[in-house]
């Protein structure tokens, strides 16, 4: 029986896998490494950026506040007066939970993975909210151009350290590119702002020892896929079933590999039934196939919103398993 | 291409530097403020057309309604107060218990660039607050409930209940959101359902002349 990284590695490989490859089973996410303040449900936070945050505790997830009193980036002309990277420096203190995670882990069988979250685009859009960032990139592209190079710059920052600290093979990166029909932006658009300074940024990790790299963007992107491949992504995490994901499979296999399927926002519901899920992720499975796909939820990390939810996909896909290899 | 052509065409292309000027010099050739209006009107209906065609994306779109709005501040001036064109008051908000704003947010603009005037009542808005707002705004002629958790559409479904059983009429409903469904609207008793900003506004346009 294949490790779980070898049976990942055959799999985007278009080899041997013996075995469905199942959700975020190969990634050893180390979440313990300092990054930033995010807030727990029910909390009000305002974090290293300046971000305010809001947490209500019947959501399932956070909200940057963007009204006139809390909103960091009215004016883009003016970004280098309000922007102000935070330090990526952390002391050891704070850095020894993420090494011991990581030298826990069995590189043979998990990569050590680094998580690295907001992305360059949704750090604009969290500092001057989605329409200035989006308007912006025609009103004002010159400076858009010159934030996000400050944000990648911040990103390579934390990189060195994170790859000093814990020599992660493997980096798990959000960054939401579209909605569930379309991107948000044109992929014209997408390559004059986001290919170069996404290039810089992957070919950083991937120049000082990261071998994997994967995106994380829960929503139609198939659009996008030529600049994820470009750019140095090997596993676009997310991949709702709106992109077609077989086809980008015949397209693109073997340069790029797919991990979704199966859109949490269907099964991932209070009164999920654990056969709706099985039903789900057999036609993920059959739709697509053991090569350059990995069947999983299109949630950003290895949770579900409502209890057993994971569980059950990942039972469901272990039964695909046994009826498949 | 004539000067109101080209505030059509100025609009569409989101040109925000050139409108106001464009706007001004169709007045100054004589044009009528409502004629020009209905050019930018028609411009943002194309728009909308080739955002439900993804041949456009958001901020094509942003960017046109932009424009639209700085070309009806040189409008405002000469136009009567109630211009044959408004199409009445559109009252939107997403649903209680559901914090997400951009896609209201643009289906409020293109709303307000067919001819709407928009009451945006924010996020998390529960059923007595739209019913509050139809009451306490005149000429009210459609409700735009938006949602995008699958968590949250019950709120919908309350909140389509509480409108219909308010005893309130005269307007219409619709809804929208990421997992919303045609079928759902069915089934909820809304009275159309829009996938996307774009269509949100050809339906709403339907709906207000079917009254």
């Amino acid at each position: 029986m294949l490790t779980k990284r070898q049976n990942l590695m055959e799999a985007i490989r278009g080899g041997n896998p013996d075995r469905f490859v199942n959700q975020y089973e190969f990634l050893e996410i180390i979440l313990e490494a300092p990054l930033r303040t995010r807030p727990k449900p029910g909390e009000i936070i305002t974090n290293e950026w300046g971000i305010t945050f809001n947490w209500p505790k019947d959501q399932l997830g956070p909200f940057p506040v963007h009204d006139d009193e809390h909103i960091v980036l009215k004016d883009i002309t003016k970004w280098r007066d309000v922007v102000s990277a935070p330090s990526v420096e952390f002391s050891d203190e704070s850095w020894a939970p993420a090494i011991e995670h990581a030298k826990a882990v069995d590189r043979k069988d998990k990569f050590v993975t680094a998580f690295f979250a907001s992305g360059t685009f949704e750090m604009t859009h969290m500092l001057m909210g989605m329409e200035a960032a989006m308007m912006n990139l025609y009103e004002e592209p010159e400076y858009m151009h010159e934030l996000i190079d400050y944000l990648t710059e911040y990103e390579i920052r934390y990189a060195r350290q994170i790859i000093d600290r814990i020599q992660p093979d493997a980096v798990f990166h959000h960054d939401d590119w579209g909605g569930q029909i379309a991107s948000f932006m044109s992929p014209e658009m997408f390559e004059e702002f986001y290919l170069e300074p996404y290039k810089k940024a992957y070919g950083f990790w991937k120049d000082n020892g990261v071998e994997l790299i994967v995106h994380h963007s829960d929503s139609y992107a198939a659009n996008l896929v030529p600049y994820m491949i470009d750019m140095g992504i090997d596993i676009w995490q997310g991949v709702m079933t709106t992109n077609n994901t077989p086809e980008l499979i015949r397209e693109y296999g073997g340069q790029i590999s797919f991990m979704g399927e199966i859109d949490s926002g269907v099964v991932d519901c209070k009164d999920w039934k654990p056969e709706i899920i099985a039903d789900h992720v057999e036609n993920a499975c059959r739709r697509c196939g053991k090569h350059y796909f990995i069947p999983c939820l299109t949630q950003g990390l290895n949770v579900s919103s409502f209890p057993g939810v994971y569980e059950a996909v990942s039972e469901a896909i272990d039964g695909m398993s046994r009826k498949t290899f | 291409m004539s000067k109101i052509e080209e505030v059509k065409s100025n609009v569409e292309a989101g040109k925000t530097k050139l409108i106001s000027g464009l706007v001004q010099e169709a007045l100054d050739e004589g044009y009528a403020a409502n004629d020009i209006l209905q050019a930018m009107i028609d411009g943002m209906g194309t728009v909308g057309d080739k955002f439900s065609a993804g041949t456009i994306f958001v901020p094509e779109m942003l960017i046109a309604a932009k424009a639209m709005s700085l070309g009806v501040d040189v409008l405002k001036p000469h136009l009567a107060k109630e211009t044959s064109i408004s199409l009445g008051t559109c009252i939107i908000g997403t649903v209680q218990g559901d914090l997400h704003d951009i896609g209201k947010n643009l289906v409020t603009m293109m709303l307000e660039s067919a001819g709407f005037t928009m009451v945006d009542l924010g996020v998390d808005v529960p059923a007595e607050k739209f019913i509050q707002a139809v009451k306490e705004n005149e000429n009210v002629k459609l409700v735009a409930c938006s949602g995008l958790l699958s968590t949250t559409m019950p709120a919908m479904q309350a909140t389509v209940e509480a409108l219909k059983e308010s005893g309130l009429s005269g307007f219409k409903v619709i809804v929208g959101g990421a997992p919303v469904t045609q079928e759902f609207a069915d089934k909820i008793g809304a009275d159309a359902y829009a996938p996307d900003a774009g269509s949100a506004a050809v339906k709403a346009r339907e709906l207000v002349n079917s009254l």
